[in-house]
């Protein structure tokens, strides 16, 4: 395993029932970098997201992070290696049952012996950092979904993990909100220079701030590279994607 | 074709196996998490003002009905024999005994074994318990413990009230309305009520909180499919809840009376 | 989870748990036995031919006041060994007597003892030996059973006097009659009915008065529970004395047909006295009749056997009448 690898990925294989979800993944992600996961709706990506911080176990495989094969890990010890993980989940997954303080500072309460007064600066440090300071007393369903990611994003910086995991971020979102949440995701990765893990199916959005793309399809990683590297890859998924997406305004008018 | 036919015998059969596997599995994890710190004294508490707290009055206006109509019943009976005063007596043993308790944990599983199989199960859906566990976080520990906690503590609190309110409601229409000899219906109750019964009645109620607790957290703890899923799970929670106390109930007095 | 809305939270939760816990406390107060059981006490032991009723806890009582309760029931030999724990403070005489009693007839069983005059009291584990065997209802009940069925089967011992020989002569009686003149037809076809009813009645009651007879001779007194109704005893003791007229009547008369059948007071009397017994009869059927006090009475009782005696005397007679009585004719015409 390369030096600047964070997650060391090997011949996953994960089956539900008859169909074949992971097929042999093999990939490295770069620490520092932010690496987006591209592929289909129902492709298996949110699966591979899950197995890199313990949610599903695989069939076949492993998981390395920090030297440690994650796949052969018990509960106590894997829970070690998920406080390096944070995830904003496709929903966000806030607690209901607390407002957007509680939701942020929870990982903090619950992990640390810090004073109120502690977690208050880090909590609202992460809130102004997605611009939501002043929205700190309302409840989770009170906020619109785009806001809900943000507060998700607070949240899952709030332990300043090493490695951030991001189910779907932009999905569900008007294209406005979802370019701002791009640019959060790239200027809080700019501003904290952590190991960032994106999965995604809108291909745009995601060229413009992946350092690293890699293409999911039949589980199996079928391109990976930079950008660019991708955007020219001759695979017929990778054509078949961006034909898909393909807009004269943002393609430039190349495939006319 | 056979095989089909075989498959279609043993899959049911094997899925309540399972089901049972991890219904155990499930409270015995609580178990362990429950004697692993931190304590977590706030989620305990906050399900005990749930569990409990919100089930009062419900469970004050069972109970006070249910004593009242045992009186009104078991008067009509008793007249025949001119023995009015046992009336007393078998409103405060049924109500120890059976009705308290049944009726408690039926009422409270109606009002919060449903709502937390709801909550769990759109926790699930909604990917919390997930995000439980990304932050190294137990949710057995988190979510269902406390709950049964809650509900083992609870239950016979509520029961407790229940048995009380029962009595006082059966006296009211069996001394005031029906107007049966105080002293004898009060000499009857205390004569032939025995502590045992009371006692009894609350460990049956600790009992069917666990119950109900495990399975309704259970039913929402493995959730599937989205919003369809958490009312199916609602109902299932409330159903399988219901008949299992009722069946355990059944086994409780067979050993203890 | 916001500080305050903690602290209501433990508040609510607290107020609650009080709460239970007050009424547990009261409950249990209220229903606890902190009588017997508590203060302790010391065990008498009793034996019982059958315990049947009797639960541990089963209250023991003097007078009506509960001194005790049974602590257990065991079976030894083939009777039942009841530990009873009494109360230390109250003391029992060597010769008190012990007996299970029910409060009414559904009642539930207890245990009375009935105190002696002894200034030596039960220690400890001592034995009260003299136990009082009330009969139980269902005792009562075998008895008026078999009283009843004493009835029956006197009755049919009655009707068996009039055997085959017996109703030869009254053939040839009745052939003697056919001959006699029409008026004699005439009289017996206007009071036909009538008089067959007396005699009827009148033989089912000899029957049944004659197995009473039969029982009191045998010494079944326990009718003498039932009985309690002034009335009814007058009215047997009248019936008794009109019998005896009657019977008297028939004697003395040796009636000629003609006699009976014209004599309106001897006809009356007849059917009022078989009103009389059916009275009775009813009344002891009814369970509320007064036959203790009539077999008990010993003039009474006299009275009957007396009667008794002439109504079979009366009925031998039958068979040797010639001219034929009337009660022979209207038996004949009957059996």
């Amino acid at each position: 395993m390369k030096e600047n690898t964070a997650i060391g990925i090997k011949d996953l294989h994960k089956q539900f029932g008859d169909q074949k979800v992971l097929d042999g993944i093999n990939l490295d992600i770069e620490r520092g970098k932010i690496t987006v996961i591209i592929g289909k709706s129902g492709g298996g990506k949110s699966v591979l997201l899950k197995h890199l911080i313990g949610l599903v176990k695989p069939d076949k495989g492993e998981i390395w992070v920090d030297g440690l094969d994650i796949v052969k890990l018990n509960e106590k010890e894997l829970n070690e290696t998920r406080k390096k993980f944070g995830m904003l989940f496709q929903e966000a997954a806030l607690f209901d049952s607390m407002n957007v303080y509680d939701n942020v500072a929870f990982p903090l309460r619950e992990h640390t012996k810090l004073s109120e007064k502690a977690i208050e600066r880090a909590v609202e440090e992460k809130l102004k950092r997605v611009g939501l300071l002043a929205f700190g007393e309302k409840m989770s369903s009170e906020l619109s979904g785009g806001m809900r990611k943000r507060v998700g994003l607070a949240r899952a910086l709030i332990m300043d993990p090493d490695i951030v995991l991001f189910d779907e971020p932009t999905s569900a979102l008007d294209p406005v909100i979802s370019v701002t949440i791009e640019d959060l995701i790239r200027e809080t990765q700019t501003h904290f220079q952590k190991t960032y893990v994106v999965i995604s199916h809108d291909i745009l959005g995601m060229f413009r701030i992946a350092d690293k793309v890699a293409m999911l399809s039949n589980g199996r990683i079928v391109a990976e590279g930079s950008p660019n590297e991708v955007r020219r890859s001759n695979n017929e998924m990778v054509q078949e994607f961006m034909r898909a997406v393909k807009m004269p305004a943002l393609s430039g008018g190349n495939y006319a | 074709m056979f095989e089909n036919l075989l498959q279609r015998i043993i899959s049911p059969v094997e899925n309540i196996f399972r089901e049972f596997g991890s219904i155990g599995l499930m409270f015995y994890q609580s178990i362990y998490w429950m004697f692993r710190r931190p304590f977590k004294f706030d989620y305990i508490l906050k399900q005990m003002e749930f569990v409990g707290l919100n089930s009062v009055l419900v469970v004050v206006i069972t109970g006070v009905f249910t004593g009242m109509v045992l009186a009104l019943q078991s008067y009509h009976g008793f007249r025949k024999f001119g023995s009015e005063g046992l009336v007393g007596m078998t409103v405060a043993l049924s109500i120890t005994r059976e009705l308290g308790p049944v009726l408690t944990a039926l009422m409270v599983t109606g009002r919060a074994g449903s709502a937390m199989a709801a909550e769990l199960g759109t926790m699930r859906v909604t990917e919390q318990i997930d995000a439980l566990m990304v932050m190294a976080l137990n949710p057995i520990k988190y979510l269902v413990a406390p709950r049964i906690i809650a509900s083992f503590i609870m239950l016979p609190l509520l029961t407790i009230i229940a048995d009380f309110v029962g009595i006082v409601g059966g006296y009211i229409v069996g001394v005031k309305l029906l107007g049966i000899n105080e002293g004898a219906y009060i000499n009857k109750t205390i004569q032939y009520l025995d502590l045992d019964d009371i006692y009894n009645g609350l460990i049956k109620a600790a009992v069917f909180g666990v119950i109900l607790s495990v399975v309704s957290c259970y039913k929402g703890f493995y959730t599937s499919g989205g919003a369809e899923g958490v009312g199916r799970a609602t109902t299932e929670a409330v159903v399988v809840s219901s008949v299992s106390i009722l069946i355990s109930d059944y086994v409780l007095t067979s050993i203890m009376f | 989870m916001h500080r305050q809305q903690n602290i209501s939270t433990e508040m609510k939760v607290g107020i609650l748990v009080v709460v239970g816990i007050i009424i547990l406390f009261y409950m249990s107060f209220r229903v606890g036995k902190f009588g017997v059981f508590r203060e302790g006490g010391y065990d008498l032991v009793v034996f019982f031919d059958n315990a049947s009723g009797l639960d541990p806890k089963t209250p023991v009582q003097i007078a009506g006041v509960e001194i005790g309760k049974v602590k257990s029931i065991q079976l030894e030999g083939y009777r039942a060994k009841v530990n009873l724990l009494i109360k230390d403070k109250i003391k029992i005489p060597l010769d008190s007597k012990i007996a299970v009693k029910a409060q009414g007839v559904l009642g539930d069983k207890y245990i009375e003892v009935k105190p002696g005059g002894d200034k030596k009291y039960f220690d400890h584990g001592g034995t009260i030996k003299d136990v009082i065997t009330t009969p139980d209802f269902d005792q009562i009940f075998a008895t008026v059973n078999r009283a009843a069925k004493n009835f029956g089967d006197t009755l049919d011992e009655f009707s068996g006097i009039i055997g085959p020989k017996e109703k030869e002569n009254i053939k040839k009686s009745l052939d003697n009659i056919q001959t006699v003149s029409n008026d004699f037809k005439e009289v017996i076809r206007v009071n036909k009915e009538n008089i067959t009813l007396v005699v009827k009645n009148a033989s089912v009651i000899s029957g049944k008065l004659g197995s009473i007879v039969n029982d009191v001779e045998q010494g079944k007194g326990t009718l003498g529970l039932l009985v309690k109704d002034e009335t009814l005893y007058n009215d047997a003791k009248e019936t008794v004395a009109a019998l005896k007229t009657i019977s008297t009547d028939i004697e003395q008369g040796k009636g000629s047909l003609g006699k009976l059948a014209k004599d309106d007071a001897l006809y009356n009397d007849a059917r009022d006295t078989v009103k009389n017994i059916k009275d009775i009869t009813a009344g002891i059927q009814k369970g509320e009749g007064s036959f203790g006090k009539f077999t008990k009475d010993e003039g009474m009782y006299n009275e009957a056997q007396k009667t008794m005696k002439k109504i079979q005397k009366g009925a031998d007679g039958l068979t040797e009448m010639t001219p034929i009585t009337i009660l022979g004719t209207i038996i004949g015409t009957f059996f």
